[in-house]
């Protein structure tokens, strides 16, 4: 992966408004956490999110499966 | 990988077994998903420098604004198709960016310019149209969760697109003179390029594995038809002339040509009386249109400048 793809997935979680749950809304490749935020803000932007979060996805904690996140497809060393 | 033979999870897939990584899958599983995944990235993606193409030609600042949120949507709609295909383990720096532009998998109609606003409006209209009849398919069916929570955006997204279309072809028509025969001269070329857009009709593709392990819920006809059952009676309500017409005894829509056409690049005319066989077709898909280089390039042109910048 070059510089402009980035090296860390981020996962994308929002709410629509306060009280909903925050949701999986999708994936986003950035070299670092500034750019992540940018680029998850212009293209999940189908909605007028009250909240919207990333977390780099090398950093979930499995509670109880062994393997990486289940549904978020394999995590790739880079 | 293969915990399963094909038949079991197909068997699983048609009792509403959804697979979530590539544990489930098995290789014909992958590789139809990739394939559909890739055939949906690359239109995403080649749609932007086409729509961009004639947004230039963009009549106010307002109209300006709606088009190139229009081409930002494609680009994430792409964004989203190719982060799928990442988590496949496809190299997706090399579709990107180093496949040879003839491997684009985007249907025909987006190897073509788009010349002026109402061929971007009408492409709105009939191209999204084919996109939305082809996703909507695949997230009502497909077995894959990761792509079916992926398109609810998609679908949102879309649905703008397409009424863009549709009221700017309304407008123009009923401006009347000038504006409606771009929209009449636009169809002309743009209903057939959609007819295609469906690929091979039923009785030539036989065997289908996305219908079989569910990554698509309709054939190529039916999907056809119902992008058809949309399309023309669109077209006349608007007055517009499309060949083909609603039969209101059966509500069918039905097309007054033999499928399929030739097509003459140099006058960028059909010439429907004119039956050719669908190799004539492949030959045509294969040797690409005319902006296949440009458009691909378009998107990848300033790439290796700023990766050397950021190397410094
Ligand atoms: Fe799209
Ligand atoms: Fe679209």
């Amino acid at each position: 992966m070059g510089h402009l793809s980035g090296e860390h997935l981020y996962e994308i979680f929002a709410r629509q408004k306060r009280e909903d749950r925050l949701e999986h809304v999708g994936t986003i490749s950035a070299p670092n956490a500034a750019l992540a935020r940018a680029y998850a803000w212009q293209t999940y932007d189908e909605q007028k999110w009250f909240e919207m979060v990333v977390a780099p996805r090398e950093s979930f904690e499995a509670v109880n499966r062994d393997e990486e996140p289940f549904t978020l497809g394999p995590v790739e060393a880079r | 990988m293969a915990q399963f033979t094909d038949e079991q999870l197909q068997r699983k897939i048609q009792e509403g077994f959804i697979v979530e990584s590539e544990a489930d899958m098995t290789e014909t599983y992958k590789k139809a998903l990739i394939g559909q995944l890739t055939v949906q990235g690359d239109t995403e993606l080649i749609s932007a420098p086409a729509y961009y193409m004639a947004a230039r030609d963009a009549p106010s600042t307002n109209t300006m604004v709606s088009a190139t949120a229009i081409i930002q949507d494609e680009m994430g709609h792409a964004n989203i198709a190719y982060r799928l295909l990442q988590d496949l383990g496809v190299d997706t720096d090399y579709l990107l960016y180093d496949r040879p532009p003839e491997k684009f998998k985007n249907p025909f109609g987006f190897d073509q310019p788009l010349a002026n606003w109402a061929e971007l409006v009408t492409a709105n209209a009939l191209y999204d149209r084919a996109g939305i009849t082809l996703l909507s398919d695949v997230h009502r069916n497909t077995s894959y969760g990761p792509l079916k929570r992926a398109l609810v955006k998609v679908g949102m997204e879309e649905n703008f697109h397409l009424r863009h279309g549709e009221v700017w072809m309304r407008r123009l028509c009923e401006a009347g003179g000038e504006g409606r025969d771009l929209v009449q001269r636009a169809v002309d070329w743009m209903f057939p390029m959609g007819v295609e857009w469906f690929g091979l009709p039923d009785d030539r593709k036989r065997h289908n594995a996305q219908l079989d392990f569910k990554l698509k819920g309709m054939t190529n006809d039916e999907l056809r038809t119902t992008w058809m059952k949309a399309v023309v009676p669109l077209c006349e309500q608007l007055g517009i002339r499309v060949p083909a017409h609603s039969n209101e005894e059966t509500g069918e829509v039905e097309l007054e040509y033999e499928l399929p056409i030739a097509w003459d690049p140099d006058d960028r005319v059909w010439l429907l009386d004119e039956t050719i066989t669908w190799d004539d077709v492949w030959e045509r898909w294969r040797a690409r249109g005319p902006m296949n280089e440009e458009f691909v390039d378009s998107v990848r042109r300033s790439r290796f400048q700023v990766e050397s910048l950021l190397a410094a």
